[in-house]
């Protein structure tokens, strides 16, 4: 697969050597698809996301129980969110939920995908099972799980050295723990894709040259391996920090924002104000509220860290 | 390179397909739900139990000229469409529903028919039903729902083995099954499983035991907007007689980590591994299924223990009502509506409903209760729920949809100690009532 | 090519995490072989001690065949959307150099973070208002809008591996922007195309909000509204419900392992590397 890859790409690196540098700057005009090209999917994209989500945000003016009409009520619903204590926490348990999404998933799926991006035989097999997760619905995760973390009859009545009376869902710190280890175990092969995929286009001439200076498996994983797949990290932690920012379903399906409301994060504070409380106004200023700052989060990761600015990365090899 | 010239070409070509694809889809997809296709659209509860409704819908379809439509909504999610649809030319004629506090908002936004005209011209819509029942679709003294599954009082049920070897019958009053719940526990058992994770099985505690306490007066004069109720000593009597029973160890450690849903509390019971279990009457097919040996041999039952010097009947009962079909205003045949509720309590429809384990509300279930599955179990409950001075109804059934989520919060934190009492009355009176 | 000794360190962190992935996966196809009771009585984790099929033709018989085919129709359609309207996007945002195409692309990085049950009320008036409610279109197109901002991002970063010598190289040709998007573009991105198709057919595939909201009859039900059929209002037939779930995962298991390898190769794209 990596020749293929590689003469897929026509060696670029060669090609390129520092005393070569193409004139094309210069000499020919490359031509470049004008902003025609994307409106088709701006379009299609405006009218069915950005449309309703102007509308929600109409909405987080207003009150209104989905029955009688709505009634513009000003800010009313914005400054009941600032007294309200349940937000403040929910945005705590959001942001914890989020960085351990991070700190969990990030180095796992590193490991696992530049495992998986190796050679061994049993890899495609194994690779096909860690995919499995990904495919189940929400519905099927929470049963599963619920199932097996059922204290007198799943796991924990079996090791109760590591889970006690296993009331995990009866308190917060490990009520939390089990949607921060459901979340890692549903979405983990997603990012070990990407990993094994940008693991795989590593260059081996890089190992090739290490390895003559006589650079152990570990200096080679961090002094080639993780540099290399450092626009990787970047895109997949956008989408963890994006998803763990906006995802509610694991909390819905597992444990209801409860104890109490020790598990509810903004994102199901929004569904449990919106569609339980039917009180459409609060929970529209909340999805707000999310949408905006998942959207300046994600946008200063990719100024930081330059994503937009990228073009080809074949220069970084040469 | 050639191979990979091909591929835009064939891009377009999949492309064009699905295009064409979805056009098809969008021709005869045209099936179901607008409003005026001449039809009768029925919204019910989609779960297993549904087949009970396509029968009697078959049955009114093959000598009615309006058709009847049966709509399944998934039914966790059930109650979210139904509020996003009720007010839009898309809402059905008639639904399904728990009565009580999930109609009111629709009554009072006037999308509502309410049936006193079909009554008059028809008696027996509402004579043929037991009162209790029926009156709890009733909402501001008009009849806005017609019973239409079958009723599901709370019982307190239990395994015959763990409490003979424990030396203990089942209670007859409160301070019976405190002994009990301290004997079970020496002998190592869980005296009393509880799927709190699912909430509302830990709700039915509350419930059953303020009505014993304090009668159903005080839920009523809560409902009614008095939320002085709550601060009243039998509000007070009743929630430290939970508090002393929580602490007493009944429940155990873990009950918020169990599910009653997915049979969890449900084996613990079947198990030999706890002594009593309060839940709906649906809960002895549910044994049925899951543990026929079990159910057969060890599974007793009672009605919920009285309480010494409290002020509600000790013949009253709480849990489930019923369920009720509703009808909308706009609907345009309201006489083939009305044909099709009288099906309700036609003989068809009352043997189905035994059939499938569900005790139905009418005045002639009596006469086919010998045919049910288990006649005596049957028998046990409609006496129950018919000698009944009060049927209280569920808690998150009797207020306002909306209240349900907070309801549930203020029942758990109480019963895991996050809230102490005052905590719990101010929960209480936060909640909205209309 | 083959190189180096295996790395043990990462072997043993795989077979753990093997376990832990396995486990949920044995005890979901163990339940689906057993019956209801058995399940119930020996518990999840436990070696079943009855066989059965019924777990499976029960599915098929509460109606699954027709959710089947609507489930297809939905996923086909939002695939051939995705594909229509992505590459161009991703082609105009990574060699665009326009204020309006980089304003697009913050755009579609909004719409990542957008939660569909944010908008669900909304979107059901629009589509409503278009007439398309309990129509299966009225579910492809906002199930295919939400998969364009994930899809744009895979696929950009896909394009931004292709080398600009070889654009330079093509407009020495005289090639038009038009010729190197059909020539150069699409053929050398088909690994992240390969990428979004799975990704969009697993998100039309177990969509259930939309479906949920937009439709009603069960002309127009899909799969994941089906999996209910085995939920009461008081429990669920666990065993049931995962015999559906596993034959509801069959056909994008098959898609994903017959795309899996050019998947793994257009996620090399990801990210820029």
């Amino acid at each position: 697969m990596t020749t293929e890859t590689t003469s897929a790409r026509p060696a670029a690196g060669p090609r390129k050597g520092p005393g070569r540098r193409p004139p094309a700057s210069s000499a020919t005009k490359v031509g470049r698809p004008g902003f025609a090209w994307a409106l088709p999917a701006a379009v299609f994209f405006a009218l069915f996301a950005i449309v309703p989500l102007i509308m929600v945000a109409v909405l987080s003016f207003m009150s209104w129980d989905g029955i009688s009409p709505p009634e513009f009520v000003g800010t009313d619903n914005w400054s009941r969110l600032m007294d309200d204590p349940v937000m403040l926490k929910s945005i705590w348990l959001t942001l914890l939920l989020t960085v351990l999404g991070v700190v969990l998933q990030t180095p796992l799926s590193i490991v696992l995908g530049v495992w998986a991006a190796g050679y061994q035989r049993n890899r495609a097999v194994l690779s096909v099972i860690y995919f499995i997760p990904l495919l189940l619905s929400a519905t099927a995760v929470s049963v599963l799980w619920r199932a097996l973390l059922d204290p007198n009859f799943g796991i924990p009545a079996d090791a109760t050295w590591l889970f006690g009376d296993g009331n995990l869902f009866g308190e917060q710190a490990t009520a939390i723990g089990v949607l921060a280890f459901v979340s890692t175990w549903q979405f983990t092969p997603f990012h070990t894709l990407i990993y094994q995929g940008a693991a795989r286009a590593v260059p081996p001439v890089l190992y090739q040259a290490a390895e003559i200076d006589g650079a152990g498996r570990y200096r080679q994983f961090f002094h080639i391996t993780l540099p290399q797949l450092r626009n990787s990290m970047i895109t997949s932690m956008i989408l963890m920090i994006v998803g763990g920012l906006t995802t509610f379903e694991t909390v819905l399906i597992l444990t209801q924002g409860g104890p109490g409301t020790d598990t509810t994060i903004s994102a199901y504070y929004m569904y449990d104000k919106a569609f339980k409380g039917y009180d459409f106004g609060v929970g529209s200023a909340i999805a707000l509220a999310l949408v905006v700052a998942a959207t300046i989060i994600s946008l200063i990761v990719v100024r930081v860290s330059g994503y937009d600015k990228m073009r080809s990365t074949m220069e970084g090899v040469s | 390179m050639k191979t990979r010239a091909r591929l835009p070409r064939l891009v377009a070509c999949g492309a064009t397909l699905a295009l064409a694809l979805s056009l098809t889809a969008c021709g005869d997809g045209n099936g179901g739900a607008s409003a005026d296709d001449g039809k009768i659209h029925v919204l019910v509860y989609g779960d297993a139990t549904n087949k009970v409704e396509k029968r009697i819908v078959d049955t009114f379809n093959k000598t009615s000229d309006v058709k009847v439509v049966l709509d399944t909504i998934p039914g966790a999610d059930y109650q979210q469409k139904l509020q996003t649809i009720i007010s839009t030319p898309q809402a059905p004629d008639i639904f399904f529903n728990w009565g009580g506090g999930s109609i009111k908002p629709f009554v009072k936004a006037d999308l509502l028919l309410p049936l006193d005209d079909f009554i008059k011209k028809n008696p027996d819509l509402e004579n043929k039903f037991l009162p209790s029942v029926f009156n709890n679709a009733v909402v501001d003294g008009k009849p806005y729902g017609i019973p239409m599954r079958g009723t599901q009082p709370v019982l307190l049920f239990h395994n015959k083995k763990v409490l003979q070897e424990a030396g203990v019958t089942p209670p007859k009053t409160w301070d019976e099954l405190v002994d009990a719940v301290g004997r079970l526990k020496d002998k190592g058992v869980t005296p009393i499983a509880l799927g709190g994770g699912d909430i509302w099985p830990t709700q039915m505690w509350f419930q059953y035991l303020f009505d014993r306490v304090a009668g159903p007066d005080l839920l009523k004069k809560a409902l009614a907007g008095d939320k002085s109720a709550w601060e009243s000593p039998e509000s007070k009597k009743a929630l430290n007689m939970i508090r002393e029973l929580v602490d007493a160890g009944a429940f155990g450690k873990n009950y918020d980590s169990v599910k009653y849903t997915n049979g969890g509390s449900v084996a613990l019971l079947a198990s030999d591994k706890a002594g009593f279990e309060l839940m709906g009457s649906w809960y002895y097919s549910q044994q049925l299924t899951d543990h026929k040996e079990f159910a057969e041999k060890d599974l007793g039952y009672s009605a919920f223990p009285t309480v010494e010097g409290g002020k509600g009947d000790p013949k009253n009962v709480a849990g489930n009502t019923n369920n009720y079909y509703s009808v909308m205003k706009k609907t345009k045949h309201p006489e083939a509506v009305a044909e099709f509720l009288k099906l309700m309590y036609s003989d068809e429809f009352v043997k189905a409903q035994l059939d499938i384990g569900n005790l139905p509300t009418t005045t002639n279930t009596d006469e086919f209760i010998d045919s049910a599955v288990s006649p005596e179990y049957s028998r046990f409950q409609y006496d129950l729920v018919a000698d009944a001075p009060s049927f209280q109804l569920s808690w998150d059934q009797a207020y306002p949809q909306k209240a349900s989520s907070d309801l549930h919060k203020a029942v758990q934190q109480f019963f895991n100690g996050q809230l102490d009492t005052d905590g719990f009355i101010q929960a209480m009176q936060a909640l909205p009532t209309e | 090519m083959s190189r180096r000794r295996p790395n043990y360190l990462a072997g043993a962190g795989s077979l753990v995490w093997l376990f832990l992935v396995g486990l949920p996966l044995y005890v979901m196809l163990a339940a689906t072989v057993r019956t209801r009771q058995d399940y119930a009585d020996n518990g999840p984790v436990s070696i079943p001690d009855s066989f059965t099929l019924d777990n499976y033709t029960s599915a098929f018989d509460s109606g699954f065949g027709q959710y089947f085919v609507n489930t297809l129709v939905v996923t086909a359609c939002v695939i051939g959307i995705v594909l229509l309207l992505v590459p161009p996007l991703a082609y105009a945002i990574v060699r665009s150099r326009g204020r309006a195409t980089s304003a697009v692309f913050r755009l579609f990085l909004l719409g990542l973070a957008i939660p569909a049950q944010a908008v669900i009320v909304p979107m059901f008036y629009l589509i409503s208002e278009a007439g398309l409610y309990d129509n299966l279109l009225g579910v492809i197109l906002p199930t295919a809008a939400f998969c364009l901002p994930m899809s744009a991002l895979i696929l950009s970063g896909a394009m931004r591996d292709i080398s600009p010598e070889l654009y330079e190289a093509m407009a020495m040709d005289g090639a038009s922007p038009r010729r190197m998007f059909f020539q150069l573009v699409l053929p050398l991105s088909r690994g992240g195309l390969s990428t979004i198709v799975v990704f969009s057919a697993l998100q039309a595939w177990n969509g259930f909000l939309f479906p949920l909201v937009l439709t009603q009859s069960d002309s127009t039900k899909v799969v994941t509204l089906g999996l209910y059929n085995f939920q009461t209002e008081h429990g669920i037939d666990i065993p049931g419900l995962l015999g559906a779930v596993v034959l509801s995962m069959v056909p994008v298991l098959l898609v994903y392992l017959f795309a899996r390898r050019a998947l793994v190769q257009g996620l090399m794209g990801v990210g820029g590397k």
